[in-house]
């Protein structure tokens, strides 16, 4: 399993955004760099939200997005999991990338948990025996016994964010991209989350995870990466890259 | 933008292999849509049949028409019409209703048309129910013309495939597309032959039946269910359909595929 990331830079067109607003953010300090393009008569707005991102990541890395709001985290995610192409440059995987942005996706509040798990687990890649292979085991994690039968809708947050927890961690990827951390239930469940979750990073590869909590950075990650205004400014250790960050923000606060 | 006939192409064989998602996923919509009610998916099927009673004698005598001639043609063509219509209209949002989908997973999107098409496959056969009540009722002729209904659903669906593609495509962009389609239908409902005979206006020879594509796309599946076969005009109109606009969709879609995570 690896990532060979070259280049890879993101342009952003925006649509419907209005120019009052634009003049606004062409100020702000965080997010890429925003410029106007003219295509004929038509003026178009386009923000890279990457610029010539270069790395490479291979079995057992563990790689941790650092920087502001806007700093191109969750793009790069998107670039990884195949959301978005790049307009330059190129992004190879080599194994199945499974994202965990939006824990459950296809989660539809009408249906009844059974048939939530069948969906999501499709969309996240499984087979329909693998579904079945793993269903005592999302059953019993859950603990949402006789509810599953029930349409989610009528389930509490704390129970949405179980199943849908049960479910994303039943995969077993290659390749894990994480969007912060997945969470949700009550104290007692984040105990068995957190040792659920640990099994899952086990069976992991490779994983890559956007995060503002330094903490969580420094118990999941071995690396990490420091992107700026969609420009990747270092890439190394855990406890260097955070310093270089908050050195950085310290000194932009004093400018 | 340059076209990527490579990633289209691996799309949409991705998705026609992925049946077993977008069968699932039209069914449960089917079940959705329907649930904690009587009738469940035979409402829009009992709206329609309604409507054909209401009408039928108001609109018989105004086109001069026999009731028992008159109510087939305009059961089978409703019916028809509103299986290729509501499959336009629909496929207008496949994309923007998947947002969350496609701004999350990497997955051929021709999964979301290929689901459009088959849920409305199944409230087809629904509604088909009126045509068989009716086709007994009055004692339509039944015969081996009738078989070709099932070659003429798929025509339809296969154009509706690459409807879906389009306009839902167009629709992700430009935001006032959907509404313009759904105008643009209703017009088309009284132009084409649907409410008034074909024959009253001279029928295939008149240009506002002739060249009217959603016409002979109503008809494919109309004429075999009053126990005739459709002309070879129709056919060769509906089938030159599927393959052109399926060029240029293949094409367009090869252009703008990925852009359409931006336009969501």
């Amino acid at each position: 399993m690896a990532i060979f990331a070259e280049d890879v830079t993101i342009d952003y067109p925006i649509y419907g955004g209005s120019h009052r607003s634009l003049r606004q953010t062409l100020f702000a300090r965080t997010g890429g760099l925003i410029r106007q393009e003219r295509t004929g008569r038509q003026q178009r707005t386009i923000v890279r939200a990457l610029d010539r991102v270069s790395f490479t990541l291979q079995n057992g890395d563990r790689l941790g997005l650092i920087g502001h709001n806007g700093a191109g985290k969750s793009t790069l995610l998107k670039v990884l999991a195949g959301v978005y192409q790049p307009d330059s440059g190129a992004m190879r995987i080599e194994g199945r990338v499974s994202p965990l942005f939006n824990s459950a996706p296809g989660l539809d509040p009408d249906d009844n948990g059974y048939e939530n798990i069948t969906t999501c687990g499709m969309f996240l890649g499984m087979s329909r025996q693998e579904i079945k292979r793993k269903l005592p085991d999302i059953i019993a994690f859950c603990e949402l016994g006789e509810y599953l039968d029930l349409p989610v809708r009528t389930y509490s947050n704390g129970m949405v964010a179980r199943l849908a927890f049960a479910i994303a961690t039943s995969i077993d990827p290659d390749i894990l991209l994480l969007d912060e951390g997945l969470g949700g239930g009550d104290a007692a469940f984040a105990e068995r989350a957190e040792a659920r979750m640990k099994a899952l990073l086990q069976r992991t590869r490779i994983l890559v995870l956007a995060s503002h909590s330094d903490a969580l950075i420094k118990t999941m990650c071995n690396r990490a990466m420091l992107l700026e205004k969609g420009k990747l400014i270092a890439i190394g250790p855990v406890d260097e890259i955070l310093n270089r960050y908050h050195h950085r923000l310290a000194h932009a606060q004093v400018a | 933008m340059k076209p990527d006939y490579a990633m289209a192409r691996a799309d949409i064989i991705h998705g026609i292999l992925a049946f077993r998602i977008w069968t699932r996923l039209g069914w449960q919509e089917v079940k959705r849509r329907y649930r904690r009610t009587v009738f469940g998916p035979f409402w829009a099927t009992l709206s329609i049949a309604m409507f054909i009673g209401g009408m039928v004698f108001i609109w018989a005598p105004l086109f001069k028409a026999d009731v028992s001639s008159y109510l087939p043609w305009l059961s089978a063509g409703l019916v028809v019409w509103s299986f290729a219509t509501t499959m336009i209209t629909e496929g207008c949002g496949t994309y923007t209703a998947a947002v969350g989908l496609i701004t999350q997973l990497n997955f051929p999107y021709t999964v979301l048309n290929f689901m459009v098409v088959w849920r409305n496959i199944i409230v087809f056969l629904h509604n088909v129910l009126i045509v068989v009540v009716v086709v007994i009722a009055l004692h339509v002729p039944v015969s081996w013309e009738t078989l070709l209904l099932i070659p003429g659903m798929m025509i339809v669906a296969v154009n509706g495939v690459w409807m879906t593609v389009l306009f839902g495509m167009a629709s992700a962009r430009f935001r006032d597309i959907p509404p313009l389609v759904g105008n643009l239908i209703q017009v088309l409902m009284f132009v084409t032959p649907i409410f008034w005979l074909a024959t009253q206006l001279g029928g295939e020879s008149q240009p506002i039946v002739r060249y009217n594509f959603m016409y002979h796309l109503v008809q494919v599946m109309r004429a075999p269910m009053l126990g005739t076969a459709p002309s070879q005009l129709t056919y060769a109109i509906t089938l030159a359909g599927a393959v052109i606009g399926w060029l240029v969709t293949f094409d367009i879609y090869a252009r703008f595929r990925r852009r359409i995570a931006f336009w969501l």
